[in-house]
């Protein structure tokens, strides 16, 4: 299918840039990153409220969390290993345990810098960010979801991870107002459920395409918020369809599929397939190649979901 | 400086550190040392330079006042309860089942409280982003740190020394309670710091050295720190840790103090003679 693309760190820059047209308290903070997060024209514009630091994020989590005391809205970006896993501590307690209004986002998330290898990759960051207490996480599907996330984002007051990629992804869907903890039924369908986030819903409403040329009927649910989770529609799916295929840019076990699963065995009981990466250092090279080698592009997609199917 | 005013001050310490055994007492244990050491500075702070209102702690225009070093948590809730900022009763929980007075500040429990600290290393990151907001408005009011020597070695505080002189914020003043003692032993054996003023000076902060327990040095030192322009400003204050009761003075045991009852009306004995002493 032909689509519209767009730079995911461009899409993102823009919209807090836009955001901070009408509001003065938002600040960018920046661990010599700002400039690759899509937040160049932000600098040029309100240079008083730009604020580099060099590389060290642990820092900027913290000041990050000090500023918002003093009523200002800040935006950090940066790769999204170095936003979650390294700052990890200030992040749980400067921005979660003190409740700052604070927005973090990781970029690059995934396996989407690919061959810079594990280092680079966020596989943890769903599982590990969601086990802080009051913060919503983010994994928007498309750039016009991006736009809308990060409107909604810098509205919302309280804390919040978003995870963004880092290759141009397609335009998927109409615009429409994002509403943190809601997913949407992309799809309706009897005999499977495929739920994803992030970049991989494109793959996922391809696959889906197959799958109804091969005579199959699924249903697909696209989950934009990763923390609070929509267990309404994930109920639904289950006891619609009676089983389940999770797809994400994260290790199997903690992201979405674990969560989905938290929701089924206290809901509706259903089998849960678990697409995503298995916990190790992962692999790197092109990006797609990588997808295709943990069985996450199209084909691999479907092979797994009429595996399921059938099973 | 007026000698009254000094009396005065050092009466309100002497009965901060009071309050300090009266929590001990409470609670059967608490991180004594670094409360009792770090007590002047936070008494001349609360009771001499902080603007802040015990009736409206949130006003935008207070004074910030974090304790980087958390769990000396009860010289900083003496401190509010004497200034009025709750009840006294209240020190009477700590150590109890949903205290507002917890082992380390939670701001979302107790008024006057800025930060939730306790984890190390994290302070200065937090002081130099509000010191960094305030001036963005600027605001005139400063943003006080109390560190502990122990926490230095955390990698993090010299990330945030570096971005506060970075971005010139003099209305960030650091002290650091330099008892020279952590729960392992002797801090320079531990992991040395020294010279620790001249890491903050070769950073680009202003620095001075000063005996901690002295109120008129504290004082004098503040004054002159806040006249200077430009630089963010680290006190070193020389301070002796389980300051104010005989057998807790230097010796690192009294970290953290369980005490039996011969040993707490001692400390109480000492402690209600201070306070005697102090009012003549």
């Amino acid at each position: 299918m032909n689509r519209i693309m767009k730079d995911p760190r461009k899409t993102f820059g823009s919209a807090v840039f836009n955001a901070a047209k009408n509001n003065d308290d938002i600040v960018v903070l920046s661990a010599d990153s700002g400039g690759s997060s899509g937040l160049g024209e932000f600098k040029n514009t309100y240079p008083n409220r730009y604020f580099e630091f060099g590389i060290m994020e642990q820092g900027v989590v913290g000041i990050a969390s000090g500023l918002a005391t003093t009523g200002k809205i800040p935006v950090f970006c940066a790769i999204a290993p170095f936003v979650t896993s390294r700052p990890y501590e200030m992040f749980r307690n400067d921005i979660g345990y003190m409740r700052q209004n604070v927005k973090i986002v990781g970029r690059n998330g995934g396996i989407s810098y690919s061959d810079l290898g594990a280092t680079h990759h966020s596989l943890e960051d769903f599982a590990i960010i969601r086990m802080i207490p009051d913060v919503v996480v983010l994994s928007p599907q498309d750039p016009g979801e991006i736009e809308n996330a990060v409107k909604t984002m810098l509205e919302y007051n309280g804390p919040v991870y978003m995870r963004i990629g880092n290759q141009s992804i397609p335009e998927l869907f109409e615009r429409r107002p994002f509403e943190i903890g809601k997913g949407n039924l992309l799809k309706d369908g009897k005999d499977v459920a495929i739920i994803s986030t992030g970049t991989l819903t494109a793959n996922v409403l391809d696959a889906a395409d197959v799958l109804a040329e091969k005579g199959y009927d699924p249903m697909v649910i696209g989950m934009p918020t990763i923390n609070p989770i929509d267990e309404e529609l994930i109920e639904f799916a289950a006891r619609k369809t009676g089983r389940i295929v999770t797809v994400e840019e994260h290790y199997i076990p903690g992201g979405l599929g674990t969560i989905v699963s938290e929701v089924c065995s206290r809901t509706f009981p259903v089998h849960v397939k678990m697409l995503g990466v298995p916990k190790t250092y992962a692999t790197s090279g092109p990006y797609n190649g990588i997808l295709e080698f943990y069985g996450l592009d199209v084909k691999g997609i479907v092979n797994s979901v009429i595996d399921f199917i059938n099973k | 400086m007026d000698s009254q005013k000094i009396r005065y001050l050092k009466n309100i310490a002497a009965k901060c550190r009071r309050k300090v055994v009266r929590m001990v007492e409470a609670s059967g244990a608490g991180h004594l040392g670094g409360a009792l050491s770090c007590l002047d500075i936070v008494t001349a702070l609360y009771f001499y330079f902080m603007n802040i209102d015990p009736k409206n702690p949130k006003m935008p225009e207070r004074d910030r006042f974090i304790l980087s070093a958390g769990h000396k948590c009860m010289a900083q809730y003496a401190a509010l309860a004497e200034k009025g900022f709750f009840p006294e009763d209240i020190l009477d929980t700590y150590g109890s089942l949903h205290s507002k007075i917890p082992g380390h500040p939670d701001m979302h429990k107790l008024p006057g409280v800025e930060a939730n600290t306790g984890a190390l290393g994290h302070g200065l990151s937090i002081a130099t982003g509000m010191a960094l907001g305030l001036k963005m408005d600027k605001m005139d009011s400063k943003v006080y740190v109390i560190m502990g020597d122990g926490e230095l070695p955390e990698g993090s505080n010299w990330e945030a020394a570096a971005a506060a002189a970075h971005y010139g914020l003099d209305n960030l003043i650091v002290f650091v309670d330099n008892n020279g003692l952590q729960i392992s032993g002797k801090t320079a054996e531990v992991m040395n710091m020294e010279p620790i003023a001249d890491r903050f000076k070769a950073f680009g902060w202003e620095t001075e050295d000063i005996d901690g327990n002295n109120m008129e040095e504290i004082i004098d030192t503040i004054e002159s720190m806040l006249r200077k322009k430009g630089k963010p400003k680290a006190i070193i204050a020389h301070t002796i840790k389980g300051k104010g009761i005989s057998f807790t003075e230097n010796n690192y045991k009294y970290h953290y103090w369980k005490p039996n009852s011969e040993e707490l009306q001692k400390a109480i004995c000492e402690l209600d003679a201070a306070i005697k002493e102090e009012t003549k």
